[in-house]
């Protein structure tokens, strides 16, 4: 039981990572490969915020400083390269997240460094006749949280219509007379501000290390390819059971854990080609 | 399903032919220039370089020929190299077969591997196989790392290697100076291979394919299997690449395996360009020459190569290989 519940904070946390790729995938139809880089960038930021100024002010300042490098990202490197080929893209990125990298070596060192959960979440509780950390718990709560929230968001808002009607077909959208290149920067700015809330949540959760990126950024891919891409539905699914069997695969056979994932995404993919709830084409 | 016969046109294949003679003499005379190297280079240190530059051009070729011949950008390279390796010391750790057939097997089942799984990934989306790719090589790692009873995990092993292999000295294989020119020789083959491959017919169709699929199926043609068949031949030169790695360092980690080897390899076959064979090695020079001028700032690598990529990626969509043929053809139109 508590092996389900940690297979769940582990989905939580890959679904907040997951999700912003969804988000930029739509937009701009683009595979943020320095959206690993961001993450890890994030947790440093929280870290080192934390440090003088509380786990929540880390928090605030990892998420929107991540926001409005988001915009810088969007408006100086999706937007000038939106009629190159999508590898175009995604090789630019790929050399961002080498950037990214070494910027964060070269500030932090290439140590492990761990962060402690802030005061309120420290500590465990009583569940199923064992203990359980509350930050864990947390976790979830924030996962749902902005889960909900995003779906709201995009259901019932103007501008989520906006967006999932660029998730689509971007080019009608922006004959409608959608301005899908504010849009873009606003959807990569909350994407890329996810990639900094869940490095401050992974702080506490994982150790902070400069490889931390490109590592958790693989099972993200997974989770993106299994969802369907575009789907935020599919995403969510993806996630939570990716991070279930991405657990269990560890408790019971540590050896293959890491097969485990790609074997169901490779199910997925021959079962649907468009992945859990993509749209086929 | 139909499954096309490839045309026996006389006039396309002399017509393509005519190519083939100055091209034996480009081979030969490339395979006598790798030779003098090592006659010319006395230092160790710089023909240990050479080796492995060699060794990685010969992945960044794999690289290059799939993205030439498939449009599709293989992130996880390294599975098939650090497959390759790995066969060849597993097998000398647990004795089962002679060397000589573990060499060959362990460029042969990473080609299988690749055949089987490119009959369902060469269909998806560019970006879906760019992902994939990255995480299966990165599966593969993984299972490298954390199963120490195989192959003692992050400590890596070393390589137990007859003392002759192929009837070579074995000895041969781990000096810089005799390996140098074996490495050499595989990579011109490997080259010239390829080049022939990608002017051969079915080289036509694979390039027809990634420019349109759509229209080479209505014209009759089977596609996946065509592109299937292309990763499996790129998959068998990194696998080449791989095998001549432990041969020559007789020790493996599962760094042979993780994305950062196949991201450098694949950064190589960028700065290089694809559009031509011979532009992934030519890369993979640039590479290394660059990394050992760097010197002092090596510690800051990561980033030079990071911005080096964006740059080319942005500026020279055919990367240097592209502008050299480029001034090639104006100097010899000025010449006229």
């Amino acid at each position: 039981m508590i092996q389900l519940i940690n297979g769940l904070v582990y989905g939580s946390f890959l679904y907040l990572l997951s999700v912003g790729l969804v988000l930029i995938f739509g937009l701009r139809r683009v595979t943020n490969f320095a959206h690993g880089g961001m993450f890890m960038l994030g947790a440093y930021i929280a870290y080192a915020v934390s440090l003088y100024f509380g786990f929540w002010s880390g928090m605030l300042v990892s998420v929107i400083g991540l926001a409005i490098l988001g915009v810088i990202l969007d408006r100086f490197v999706f937007r000038p390269l939106a009629h190159e080929n999508e590898i175009v893209t995604l090789l630019v990125t790929f050399g961002l997240l080498f950037v990214i990298e070494d910027l964060v070596r070269t500030v932090w060192g290439k140590d492990y460094i761990t962060v402690p959960p802030p005061p309120i979440l420290s500590g465990v509780i009583p569940m199923f006749g064992a203990t359980f950390p509350v930050y864990r718990l947390f976790v979830i709560a924030v996962a749902m949280i902005v889960a909900a929230t995003l779906a709201l968001w995009l259901r019932s808002s103007r501008v989520g219509l906006y967006v999932r009607a660029s998730s689509t077909d971007p080019v009608t959208t922006g004959m409608q007379g959608v301005d899908t290149d504010r849009l873009s920067a606003l959807v990569v700015a909350i994407g890329t501000g996810l990639a900094g809330l869940s490095g401050t949540i992974a702080g506490p959760l994982l150790a902070l290390q400069p490889s931390m990126g490109g590592f958790v950024i693989i099972d993200c891919f997974i989770v993106v390819v299994t969802g369907g891409l575009t789907s935020f539905t599919g995403v969510f699914i993806a996630a939570m059971l990716i991070g279930q069997v991405h657990n269990l695969g560890i408790v019971f056979v540590p050896e293959l854990a890491s097969m485990i994932p790609l074997l169901i995404m490779a199910l997925v993919l021959t079962l649907r080609p468009q992945g859990l709830a993509g749209a086929g084409k | 399903m139909t499954v096309a016969a490839p045309p026996t046109s006389a006039t396309t294949t002399t017509a393509r032919r005519s190519g083939s003679l100055p091209a034996l003499a480009f081979v030969i005379s490339a395979l006598l220039l790798g030779a003098a190297i090592p006659v010319v280079v006395s230092s160790q240190l710089m023909l240990t370089l050479a080796t492995q530059a060699v060794i990685s051009a010969i992945l960044a070729t794999a690289i290059g020929f799939m993205i030439r011949q498939n449009g599709l950008t293989s992130f996880g390279h390294a599975a098939f190299f650090g497959l390759a390796a790995y066969t060849i010391a597993l097998n000398g750790k647990f004795g089962l077969l002679p060397t000589e057939v573990a060499v060959i097997l362990a460029i042969v089942i990473p080609s299988i591997l690749a055949f089987v799984a490119g009959l369902g990934i060469v269909r998806l989306p560019a970006l879906a196989f760019s992902m994939l790719t990255l995480a299966v090589a990165q599966g593969f790692h993984e299972i490298f790392l954390r199963w120490r009873e195989l192959a003692n995990g992050d400590d890596g092993m070393s390589v137990k290697l007859p003392s002759k292999l192929f009837g070579l000295d074995i000895g041969l294989f781990q000096q810089a100076s005799s390996m140098f020119v074996i490495c050499w020789i595989a990579l011109v083959l490997v080259i010239f291979c390829l080049w022939t491959i990608a002017r051969s017919h079915f080289g036509l169709l694979t390039v027809a394919i990634r420019e349109n699929e759509e229209r080479a199926r209505y014209i009759g043609y089977e596609t996946v299997m065509p592109r299937a068949v292309i990763y499996a031949i790129s998959a068998a030169v990194g696998a080449l690449a791989g095998v001549l790695f432990v041969l020559y360092n007789t020790f493996i980690t599962p760094g042979a395996l993780h994305w950062s080897l196949s991201g450098e390899a694949l950064v190589m076959a960028v700065i290089g360009g694809t559009r031509y064979v011979w532009g992934p090695a030519l890369g993979s020079v640039i590479f290394f020459l660059l990394k050992d001028a760097a010197g002092d700032v090596t510690e800051h690598w990561p980033a030079i190569i990071g911005i080096l990529l964006i740059v080319v990626t942005v500026m020279l969509p055919n990367g240097v290989s592209g502008v050299l043929i480029a001034l090639a053809n104006k100097l010899k139109a000025r010449a006229q």
